[in-house]
């Protein structure tokens, strides 16, 4: 009994394996091509906003169906996988830079670069396109950003005596002096959620010249320079020497820590651009608040940008059609009213000026739209181990950074030790 | 009944209940309370079960959502059609794992250990190739046999553990008076089970209507999604969570499993064991 | 299909099987009969879960990766070799154990106890045995997110109540390096008590209501009927729920993973995260498999030691 279990299961795994290898041919049918797109939007305005989109194309071109596959961001990268290694994965992939490219550079998305008009390739601020090119190739179409933006409450400023900065830009100094000046009682200068420490610290590294990693894929290196361990020193300085951070926030989500800002405890908070939105709804109504001018360092105000993106399955029969489809998608007018659905800053310099153009400077958009030139591709998007050496090297280093059970040399060197021992 | 001699027993018992239920029900407490508050007050600092406005919109948001009342229907079919596989064709192997001493026991009761220890992660691609050639990717029917297969080895290993605690001689007194095997089953030993069949098919209900992981990896179609999915609908990328509906819809999703465990639990008494030891 | 013959030396308590049948003809029957009990979930369980994780366990020794067109070949031992010295892992390991262990015992020990009270005759039992079973009410997705509000350090209710009653309302449960670790135990057994209370309770409700009698009319206290008439007749049932209870609470990550994201600094990093992460995220398939097998040999060890020794007092009250 036990061993002819075993010899059902071998056979069983044999003929899976040869099915799997033998199946996917093409079906040859002449009706109409439809194309799954997988779609992860998912605020009730941008789902509307896809469907239009999508209704649009399918009115204009009833050879080339699209048909949409809502999708949650909860487990999506799990599914995607199984997917992906089932040959069952959709035409067109929504997703986001960071976690898409992996599987580019597995082999499984289709090269996108001929198929990418030169209207929408100069479209594209170049550090966007950067972020989203593996190896030359174009392996998806850019869609929607954030940025980390600072918020302030008006009048907590005003009360401080502090002028609230109105220029291109405003340096991490001047955020440091503000947040001094407006600490005082009860009140903190700053609230910033920085729970998950990496992102963050990722995203804004660029500002202070820091790269952490050079090279890609599996040979890439790390650094912890100066420009990599700028800004969480910067935050630790103002969290215990000038105590002009809120120390929970520290702990918190960004979303989690933005309770703390309504509540007048905080003056100011860093927060995903996006939140412009939930604030405008959020706060409480006679909260006067403003969005300040981006961040900038002693390196400029760039930002890693990690846009969310479409993408074509390499073994999609139709990756010309699917392509058709994504430069149709991401029209300026398209990505403008997306965008606009989910309150993040459009990939396009077209869609982001036609956004400009219908919300005016309402709710801070007007700095936040600014903000999309100043994206730089960052390098830590290609290399093969980082989702690992995040969770388990970077985030609990950085937390016990932040919660000073370790020094400054020691999360420098943890961050790099960490990375030897998991790409040895 | 037998406790009359201490009459501080009783109120002790009752205040100790009264703990347990206020740790295991506030969460659900909290959860209504958050599903009839506004994104603001969600937001704010102040701590407070009622709300300061009775925000109805979050139910009418999730019942608007697409496709939740049909991911419920499914998930009722999937959790439905599983636990009655499970209980039919778990109860007489698992009498055979009890009662059948020696390496065959030793070998059943292996497998199930192992292949609850083996991360999901591990056999997900396998499983999915073989469920493509079967043509029963993005299916319930698939999904159903799925949740089915993976809740048999609990099934297995409570039941037996249930058939072990029957006294044999009750079955042997039925074996005299000359019935067969599976009479004695029917008549006897299935009968008092009862309790065991019940808390096991409330359990294989359940983790089939909360299961998350294989309908997310193998149902592809919305059409065919079932509740979990259709509810990590309202938690967004970034960390961006409608809390408000997510709870509205989490608490109306809540209401079917909590009738059924309401029509369950009565038949988790002993009223049903005196009966069958009778009959 | 061959049902071993059935030992005379009927090793639990009193086989069904008597000596005197032992016949050639009716065993041969006997032995259809077992099969035909067992088929039917012997089949799914076989080509639904023994051939993928035969696949599964195949793959650790394989340099396998998930990529397109995946080319790999047999290496042996070699990805043993390597996590032997991946000290991430290991040093995780601990923390699974102080996880797994805590759960279960906390999970067996509350849900005796509760199930007792729900057996008791109380007042409104069915409304409390129905609110007994609320966790298993709430999807996974939905539990994370409300334990989160509840931890909340300054917009959850917990720290609200202590408050009120004047003690310190500003602890970061969560995030605390110290409270962390016991915050999400806390989540744990509370996620998995409807299902040990409710295996439990139908175990007390086996137990023939006169062998209690028997007990108080021979003068037996409380605690001593518990120990002479509750506990003995528990005994198999306890053991199954907590060997499940042990694995699947070693195994369980993503409860977790929602509310630390293993954090704060490592402090509720659980094994099977790595595996995870080395299995999807970086895609080393074979190595996350050689993981897997090391969890499961470990666990298995470890169960088996605990499950002999349920064992062998079964025998010893036995004979006793």
């Amino acid at each position: 009994m036990k061993t002819r279990g075993v010899s059902i299961a071998a056979c069983l795994t044999v003929t899976t394996l040869l099915v799997a290898s033998c199946s996917g041919g093409g079906d040859g049918d002449d009706g109409p091509v439809t194309l799954e797109f997988q779609s992860l939007s998912d605020q009730p305005a941008a789902i509307e906003a896809t469907e239009k989109i999508v209704g649009e194309w399918n009115d204009a071109h009833p050879d080339v169906q699209v048909e949409i596959v809502p999708t949650g961001w909860d487990g999506v990268y799990d599914k995607l996988i199984t997917q992906f290694n089932g040959g069952a994965a959709p035409d067109i992939i929504h997703y986001e830079a960071a976690s898409i490219v992996p599987f580019a550079r597995d082999g499984y998305l289709a090269d996108l670069s001929e198929h990418m008009s030169d209207e929408r390739r100069a479209d594209i601020p170049e550090g966007v396109l950067d972020s989203v090119t593996v190896d030359d190739q174009v392996v998806a179409y850019p869609t929607e950003l954030q940025s980390y933006m600072v918020f302030a409450n008006k009048k907590l400023l005003q009360d401080a005596g502090v002028d609230i900065p109105t220029g291109e830009t405003m340096t991490w100094d001047e955020l440091r002096e503000i947040a001094k000046a407006t600490t005082k009682g009860e009140t903190y200068g700053l609230g910033w959620g920085l729970s998950s420490p990496t992102a963050t610290f990722m995203t804004m590294a660029p500002g202070f010249g820091g790269e952490f990693f050079t090279g890609s894929g599996a040979d890439a290196q790390i650094t912890v320079g100066e420009g990599e361990m700028a800004l969480p020193e910067l935050v630790d300085q103002m969290a215990y020497e000038d105590e002009s951070i809120l120390p929970v926030t520290l702990t918190q989500s960004g979303s989690e820590s933005i309770a703390s800002f309504y509540a007048g405890q905080t003056a100011m908070t860093v927060q995903g651009s996006y939140q412009a939105a939930n604030i405008a709804k959020d706060a409480p109504k006679d909260m006067d608040w403003v969005v300040l001018p981006p961040l900038e360092g002693p390196a400029g105000s760039g930002q890693a940008a990690n846009p969310q993106t479409l993408s074509v399955n390499i073994d999609s029969e139709h990756v010309e059609e699917s392509a058709a489809f994504i430069e149709f998608f991401t029209e300026a007018e398209n990505l403008a009213a997306l965008n606009e659905a989910d309150a993040l800053i459009p990939a396009t310099t077209s869609a982001q000026e036609l956004m400009r153009k219908n919300l005016g400077d309402e709710n801070g958009w007007d700095t936040i739209l600014a903000s999309g030139q100043h994206f730089s591709s960052a390098p830590y998007l290609f290399v093969d181990a980082y989702a690992q050496w995040k969770d388990t090297v970077a985030t609990p280093a950085y937390q016990r950074y932040l919660a000073q059970e370790i020094d400054a040399d020691e999360l420098a060197d943890q961050l790099t030790s960490g990375w030897d021992e998991i790409t040895s | 009944m037998r406790t009359v001699a201490r009459p501080l027993v009783r109120p002790a018992q009752y205040v100790a209940l009264a703990c347990y239920i206020v740790f295991l029900g506030f969460p659900l407490l909290w959860l209504i309370s958050a599903s009839v508050k506004s994104s603001g007050e969600l937001n704010s600092l102040t701590v407070s079960l009622l709300p300061s406005e009775w925000h109805w919109q979050n139910y009418s948001d999730a019942l608007a959502r697409q496709g939740l009342v049909r991911s419920a229907a499914n998930s009722a079919v999937v959790a439905l059609t599983s636990t009655a596989l499970v209980i039919l064709i778990a109860m007489p192997a698992a009498y055979v794992l009890a009662r059948l001493k020696g390496a065959f026991r030793v070998a059943g009761v292996g497998w199930i250990l192992v292949s609850q220890v083996f991360p999901v992660i591990l056999i997900i691609l396998p499983l999915f190739l073989i469920l493509r050639t079967m043509n029963l990717t993005d299916s319930l029917v698939g999904l159903t046999l799925v949740h089915t297969t993976y809740t048999l080895p609990f099934a297995l290993w409570m039941l037996q553990g249930y058939v072990a605690g029957i006294p044999t001689e009750l079955e042997e007194a039925g074996s005299m008076d000359g019935a067969s095997r599976l009479s004695v089953l029917r008549r006897i030993v299935f009968p008092l089970l009862a309790p065991g069949i019940v808390a096991t098919a409330m359990f294989s209900f359940v983790s089939s209507w909360n299961e998350f992981f294989f309908a997310l990896v193998l149902l592809q179609s919305p059409e065919n999604y079932t509740l979990p999915i259709t509810l990590t609908s309202f938690i967004g990328g970034e960390g961006k969570v409608a809390l408000g509906p997510l709870a509205a819809g989490s608490f109306l999703a809540a209401i079917p499993s909590i009738v059924f465990f309401s029509i369950m639990q009565k038949k988790l008494t002993g009223g049903l064991m005196a009966g069958a030891v009778k009959g | 299909m061959t049902a071993p013959a059935p030992t005379t030396t009927a090793s639990a308590p009193g086989g069904p099987v008597r000596p005197t049948r032992r016949r050639g003809g009716m065993e041969r029957a006997r032995r259809r009969e077992a099969a035909a009990l067992v088929m039917p979930s012997l089949l799914p369980i076989l080509v639904l879960s023994v051939a993928p994780l035969v696949m599964g366990i195949a793959l650790a020794f394989t340099d396998a990766r998930l990529v397109r067109h995946p080319d790999y070949e047999f290496v042996g031992v070699d990805n043993f070799v390597r996590l032997a010295g991946n000290s991430f892992f290991w040093d995780s390991f601990r923390i699974g154990m102080i996880w797994a262990v805590s759960v279960t015992i906390l999970q067996l020990v509350l849900a005796l106890g509760l199930a007792q009270l729900l057996n008791s005759g109380l007042r409104l039992q069915s409304l409390t045995r129905v609110l007994a079973l609320i966790p298993w009410a709430m999807p996974p997705v939905v539990v994370a997110i409300m334990w989160k509000m509840i931890y909340s350090p300054n917009a959850g209710p917990l720290n609200a109540l202590l408050g009120a009653l004047g003690l310190p309302d500003d602890i970061n449960w969560l995030a605390d390096f110290s409270t962390a670790l016991p915050a999400v135990i806390v989540v744990g057994v509370w996620v998995g008590m409807p299902q040990t209370t409710v295996t439990l309770l139908a175990g007390l409700q086996q137990i023939p209501g006169e062998l209690h009698e028997a007990a108080s009319m021979d003068g037996a206290g409380a605690w001593r009927r518990f120990t002479a008439v509750t506990w003995p007749s528990l005994r198999p049932i306890v053991a199954s729920i907590t060997s499940l209870n042990f694995i699947w609470n070693f195994n369980s990550f993503s409860l977790v993973y929602v509310l630390t994201e293993g954090g704060p600094g490592g402090r509720t990093m659980l094994p099977m995260l790595f595996t995870y992460l080395e299995a999807f995220k970086n895609r080393n398939i074979g190595y996350a498999a050689a993981m897997g097998v090391v969890l499961v040999v470990v666990v298995v060890l470890l169960l088996a030691v605990y499950l002999r020794s349920q064992f062998r007092d079964d025998r010893a009250v036995q004979k006793g």
